[in-house]
């Protein structure tokens, strides 16, 4: 009786501690988030040249690049020009007046605002907009019935920050 | 009211009186120390190498190709009589039809020559930094904005002029002429620049593709809301962008300049800019356009490039006609500006200085008349003369002549600051070059 106590007490410790010791382990898993990493602001420290400058804007604009010849005559241009800020101003009015800029329409605009200011900044400044710099937008946009997607694009290609890299 | 406070209010009143016309738009407090002469200045930079031979000297081809014609091929701005024979600067076939004549009495007898200056500099470069500087640092670079604070930077910083009182006309964009409407001096620089324009490329074909048809926005429902979200932008980036040159036309300043833009395009597309009579080089229609500046803005300095005369490297022929051109195109510009700008006629002020001559001897080169050719290194290349007339300049005076050579180049810059009032301004900065007067200093 004892010993029949002693052996069935051992199997199931054995039991217990052959159930456990053979649990498979579940292995974590990691997995990374597909997330596009932008240059933030400060990182822009190098001044595009002109040519650089209306290059990119052509292809911001009309999601289409200028020709070499174009970009030699337009670089001409602006070297005939002292205010460069001015020339700037000139060059991206007469870009606005082609059907060929690819933007959204007010509504759209409006629809999403969240969006058409990401989208925005991405495509401009190469960055997210800051929570506060959304927010601004955002409010400037929602109070200001004039503003058309064609004057925030005007805005971001007349920046300062636009003239860096 | 008690006496004290009648005193305290009546000193008030009278203290803002003396102070208030002063505050100027360059925010300085006090007007210019010196009194203005004239309210406009127009500068020519009679540039390109002008050799003192063809020029002052009206030797025409008797002394550059040993042929026995001299004359005066200059008779807008010189007194003397044009040559007879071996004519090739004109018009039509071969040149042979000399431009009329624009001004009744030469500039010399309306105004005072210098005839005998010295160039501060042999290269075309350093000639045009010493118009604009009133000297020729030794630092200065081809290619690099002017080292020391051009008239402009002295006018705008300590004149309180705008920047569309201020103007700088280049015939082109080559040889570094866009460079030089600021200096890179720290204490002056862009924001106390002239407004540029090199009028034959602006408002050439290829431009006129880019810049001509600029949509036009609402100034206060369209304009103001870009402005205001790029400024918004701007000072998210303040820390970034402090060097990037700009000139400080105010919002109006640039409204205005592109409603003189399009102006351009219009009436160069109309054939109507005030160009001279005869407008076939680069020069003349720099001088049209210089008309069509001048008149839209009435400018307290204007300076204009000329520079076809270069053409002497390789070809005497076009560099006769070029200077006989480069003498019509200061002939039309100073008709224009007493006939056409009554804002101006009588009380502006002009000033012609190549920016250096030409060598003695010839180069190798012949031309298709299988005349000789000159460049711009020895002694003669220093020869130039400068040309003055407008009100207080004494009228038919000759000052200096061969073998007598009576001030420098840089004399024209420290002259324009005495005319419009920043000459002690210019002498404190202690950046002219030694020996420089002003030219009212030497009548």
């Amino acid at each position: 009786m004892q010993v029949s106590k002693i052996i069935s007490s051992a199997a199931i410790v054995l039991f217990i501690a052959l159930s456990m010791s053979c649990k498979k382990k579940e292995e974590p898993l990691f997995i990374l988030n597909n997330v596009e990493l932008y240059p933030n602001s400060a990182a822009k420290t190098r001044v595009k040249s002109d040519e650089q400058w209306v290059s990119i804007l052509h292809t911001n604009l009309f999601q289409s690049a200028l020709s070499s010849n174009e970009l030699f005559q337009i670089g001409e241009c602006i070297a005939s020009i002292g205010d460069k800020e001015l020339v700037r101003e000139v060059i991206i009015s007469n870009f606005m007046n082609d059907d060929g800029v690819v933007m959204p329409t007010d509504e759209e605009m409006r629809a999403d605002l969240p969006t058409f200011i990401t989208n925005t900044y991405t495509r401009f400044l190469v960055r997210y907009p800051s929570v506060s710099e959304e927010t601004w937008y955002a409010n400037y946009i929602e109070t200001n019935p004039y503003i058309t997607p064609e004057l925030v694009y005007f805005s971001f290609a007349l920046s300062n920050e636009y003239l860096y890299y | 009211m008690k006496r004290r406070e009648f005193i305290r209010k009546t000193g008030l009143t009278a203290g803002a009186a003396l102070v208030a016309p002063y505050i100027l738009p360059s925010g300085r407090l006090f007007a210019q120390t010196g009194s203005q002469i004239a309210p406009h200045v127009v500068m020519v930079m009679f540039a390109g190498g002008v050799r003192q031979q063809e020029s002052v000297l009206q030797r025409y081809v008797e002394d550059s190709q040993n042929e026995p014609y001299p004359g005066n091929i200059m008779y807008n701005m010189l007194d003397g009589e044009a040559p007879t024979q071996k004519i090739v600067y004109g018009t039509g076939a071969g040149g042979i039809d000399p431009i009329p004549q624009i001004l009744n009495s030469s500039l010399q007898s309306q105004g005072t020559l210098f005839s005998e200056v010295t160039a501060l500099s042999r290269g075309h470069y350093g000639g045009l930094n010493s118009l604009l500087q009133g000297s020729n640092a030794i630092t200065q670079g081809l290619r690099q904005k002017p080292v020391n604070p051009t008239i402009f930077e002295f006018l705008r910083r300590h004149g309180g002029y705008s920047a569309t009182d201020t103007w700088f006309i280049g015939n082109g964009i080559n040889n570094s002429v866009p460079l030089l409407n600021y200096s890179i001096d720290p204490g002056y620089g862009a924001s106390y620049g002239a407004n540029f324009f090199a009028p034959n490329i602006t408002f050439g074909g290829a431009c006129e593709n880019f810049l001509g048809d600029a949509r036009v926005y609402h100034p206060e429902n369209e304009l103001d809301p870009i402005y205001q979200m790029k400024y918004f932008l701007d000072n998210n980036f303040d820390n970034y962008a402090s060097g990037l040159g700009n000139l400080g036309n105010t919002e109006d300043e640039k409204q205005q300049i592109k409603e003189f833009m399009t102006l351009m395009y219009d009436k160069t597309g109309n054939g109507t800019i005030a160009h001279p009579p005869i407008s076939d080089s680069d020069d003349l229609k720099s001088v049209g356009y210089t008309c069509e500046v001048l008149k839209h803005f009435k400018p307290a300095m204007t300076v204009v490039n000329l520079d076809n005369v270069d053409a002497c490297h390789s070809n005497f022929t076009e560099y006769t006609a070029s200077l006989h051109r480069a003498d019509h195109a200061v002939g039309h510009l100073w008709d224009y500006i007493q006939n056409e700008i009554p804002e101006m006629a009588d009380n502006t002020i002009i000033i012609a200085t190549p920016e250096c001559g030409r060598n003695l001897e010839p180069n190798g080169i012949l031309d298709a008349n299988d005349w000789r050719s000159f460049d711009h290194s020895d002694a003669n290349a220093l020869r130039v003369f400068t040309m003055m007339a407008g009100p207080s300049i004494p009228q038919n005076l000759t000052i200096g002549g061969e073998g007598n050579p009576i001030g420098f180049t840089s004399d024209s810059m420290l002259t324009a600051a005495e005319i419009l009032g920043v000459k002690s301004d210019v002498l404190n900065a202690g950046t002219l070059a030694p020996g420089t007067l002003s030219l009212f200093d030497r009548l």
